[in-house]
């Protein structure tokens, strides 16, 4: 506009020439229309996707390929018997220092296994469903100093944490690799399924093959678990997102359960990164917090935890740690064993409930009359 | 002239023993100069022998076992077990470790003599009793020959022997002079001897065998201390008398009772499991220890590493009890013999 003012305002036409030859479209278009932008598009991905398919290629190979050995019976049940006598007593002959609890501290988790979905009733009567998770077979299998402890840029932490890695469920060590064997020498327990690494405080730590119970928790206390969610495979928009769908009747042609329109159009006409449709849905890790521990058995090593709602199938491994949120801190009066209940040494009952559930040795529940 | 008296005859002998003594001293012994004159001698007594058979006789071999009984007109004295089985079938060549002929267990690269009944042994068989026995002495063979290979230059490793095969100590055993009697080898180390084995199994060189006259014998070894003091005693046991068995593999030249298995590329796994220094009369010697699966026998590595640990035990076997050199006097059962 300004420029147009200048064109009306003077008389020489070499002026006029210069003056229109500084027109160009932005400064034309300036108090117009937006600018637009000088940088391309960047497109990046919805979310992060943890899913992983396959194992990182720098761990060893677990499984070998099983060939006819040809052994005599009686060979085989010689190795059976060196097997059991090798691996019989898994705690070294040095114990390690126990550290003392404090508020700030950080204890091992224990790896348990889903077995079922149970009801419960409290004292008042209600029904809640529990979910029994079995603390099998578990192991400390190695002790991480916090030198050691690898810090990345999406990972910073600061100093004083170290690691336990601990395993869950034994094989028989002639059914995997040498290379994996060599893993569990240290702890002098037998190769596991299922191997996690805790985080931990240096104070926490536990020598490599203490084994872990059900006892690391109490009837009471509030845990996070962290376990991989059902696979429900590829999956519509209804039950993947909750879309509601399209009418079942009036015209709506095989369209019912579909996600409808998928963009606006105008300026940004295309489908916007990150766009909810149909695809694959579950087997993604999950951690759900504050979960209540209702019940323990000491013998069978099961926990009750609140809810049917724990990630995952009947049967598949669960990480399960001291809960993180800050209205279930662990005060000095109900903190946990520390660095874990050495079963092994202490008597403990078999079993141990919390104090608001109902026992079924316990009277019936009754209501007054209204 | 004055008959030379026998003192003076003694005097000048001796004279020559020291001249040659100090003239070897000068030259540093190998163990690949050695090797190489050793495996010369035995190639040249081979040629020697086979010039010796003029006219080629038949003889009729007498074959019972698999897939059916035949009769074979073989060579004499140029006729192996192995040939018979290369006109038998490739399955029976393979799988063949060991060939008893007229009910006594022969080598299979060792020539028929005369008619003879012929059947082969291998290691599947209901009682492999002899095949393993041969199997193990052949291991011990073996592992000479690597150590006698996979030293530096600088070090002449003389082997002193090894005794009888029993698989019953959970071990193949040879005893060597190394010098260094404080030696203990690191893991790596041991793993390089494996590979070695290994490496040699890989070559699959036939073992053959050759019976030479004691004086030959002796000409062969004479650069190792222990092996030409035994040199007398063996020859002494054999059948003839004078004579000495010897198994050539490769490059390396070894006395042996025998049999042994024909060929290296039926050791399968083998481990260099341990090295333990033992007391003899004359010194101390390293006892290199081993143990070894045929080859196609699969074992995971939890059961082999069982067989690991009890190989690592010190083998009870004989200790050799040398006779000092020059003692050419004392009896053959005082000696052990490399059987």
């Amino acid at each position: 506009m300004a420029a147009l003012r200048k064109v009306i305002g003077t008389e020489s036409i070499r002026d006029f020439s210069t003056i229109f030859s500084n027109l160009t479209i932005s400064n034309v278009n300036t108090s117009i229309a937006r600018q637009l932008p000088a940088v391309t598009q960047v497109r990046w991905m919805s979310r992060m996707k943890v899913r992983r398919t396959m194992p990182p290629f720098w761990l060893p190979k677990i499984t070998r390929t099983m060939y006819p050995e040809n052994i005599t019976p009686e060979n085989q049940a010689f190795v059976s018997e060196v097997v059991a006598n090798e691996y019989s007593s898994p705690l070294k002959a040095v114990p390690w220092e126990r550290g003392q609890w404090n508020e700030k501290v950080r204890r091992c988790g224990v790896i348990a296994r889903k077995i079922g979905v149970y009801p419960m009733w409290k004292k008042d009567g209600t029904k809640l469903l529990t979910t029994l998770l079995q603390v099998s077979d578990n192991h400390v299998i190695r002790y991480i100093p916090p030198e050691d402890m690898a810090t990345s840029y999406f990972n910073k932490r600061t100093g004083n944490v170290a690691g336990l890695v601990v395993g869950a469920d034994s094989l028989d060590p002639r059914e995997v690799t040498k290379e994996f064997n060599s893993l569990f020498v240290e702890s002098g327990v037998l190769p596991k399924r299922k191997l996690t690494k805790f985080i931990i405080s240096p104070t926490a730590k536990l020598a490599p093959g203490t084994p872990l119970y059900a006892s690391h928790f109490r009837p009471g206390s509030y845990v996070d678990i962290r376990g991989i969610t059902i696979d429900r495979g590829f999956q519509g928009v209804m039950k993947r997102w909750g879309f509601k769908g399209l009418r079942a009747t009036h015209g709506v042609t095989k369209a019912h359960r579909s996600g409808g329109s998928i963009g606006g159009g105008g300026e940004k006409a295309r489908v916007w990164p990150g766009t909810k449709m149909p695809g694959h849905m579950g087997r993604n890790p999950r951690i759900i917090r504050g979960v209540k521990i209702w019940r323990i058995n000491t013998r069978h090593n099961v926990i009750w935890v609140h809810g049917p709602a724990i990630p995952g199938e009947v049967g598949n491994y669960v990480n399960m740690y001291d809960c993180s949120l800050p209205t279930r801190k662990i005060t000095e009066e109900n903190h946990p064993p520390f660095p874990t209940f050495f079963q092994d040494e202490e008597e403990i009952e078999e079993e141990l409930y919390d104090e608001d559930l109902h026992l079924f040795s316990d009277k019936s529940i009754s209501f007054a009359e209204k | 002239m004055k008959p030379l008296h026998y003192k003076s005859l003694l005097h000048i002998t001796r004279n020559v023993e020291t001249c040659t003594k100090r003239f070897y001293q000068r030259q540093r012994l190998t163990n690949a100069a050695v090797q190489k004159k050793r495996s010369e001698l035995f190639s040249k007594e081979v040629k020697r022998q086979a010039a010796l058979i003029t006219d080629v006789e038949k003889i009729e071999v007498k074959y019972h076992g698999q897939p059916e009984d035949c009769t074979l007109i073989m060579n004499k004295s140029m006729s192996t077990p192995f040939n018979c089985a290369q006109h038998i079938g490739q399955a029976i060549l393979d799988r063949s470790v060991l060939a008893e002929v007229n009910g006594k267990v022969w080598d299979m690269h060792r020539p028929l003599e005369e008619d003879c009944t012929l059947s082969f042994l291998h290691f599947r068989q209901p009682d492999p009793y002899y095949v393993n026995r041969a199997f193990w002495r052949a291991a011990s063979v073996m592992l000479g020959a690597v150590l006698e290979t996979v030293f530096k230059d600088d070090i002449y490793v003389e082997l002193c022997s090894f005794p009888s095969p029993n698989v019953r100590t959970g071990s193949f055993v040879y005893d060597v002079d190394l010098k260094r009697p404080n030696w203990e080898p690191r893991k790596e180390e041991l793993r390089t001897l494996s590979g070695a084995m290994t490496k040699l199994s890989l070559s699959a060189l036939p073992f053959k065998r050759l019976e030479v006259d004691a004086k030959l014998a002796f000409e062969m070894f004479s650069d190792n201390q222990y092996k030409r003091a035994q040199v007398p005693h063996i020859a002494a046991q054999g059948e003839k008398g004078n004579s000495v068995v010897l198994y050539r593999v490769g490059d390396f030249v070894d006395m042996s009772r025998g049999p042994l298995i024909s060929n290296t590329s039926h050791m399968g796994k083998v481990s260099i499991a341990s090295v333990h220094p033992i007391k003899v009369d004359s010194g101390e010697l390293l006892r290199f220890q081993g143990v070894a699966l045929p080859k196609g026998f699969m074992m995971n590595h939890f059961s082999f590493g069982i067989l690991q640990k009890r190989a690592e035990q010190l083998n009870t076997g004989r200790v050799p009890s040398i006779p000092i050199i020059g003692d050419i006097g004392a009896k053959p059962q005082q000696l052990s013999a490399a059987k």
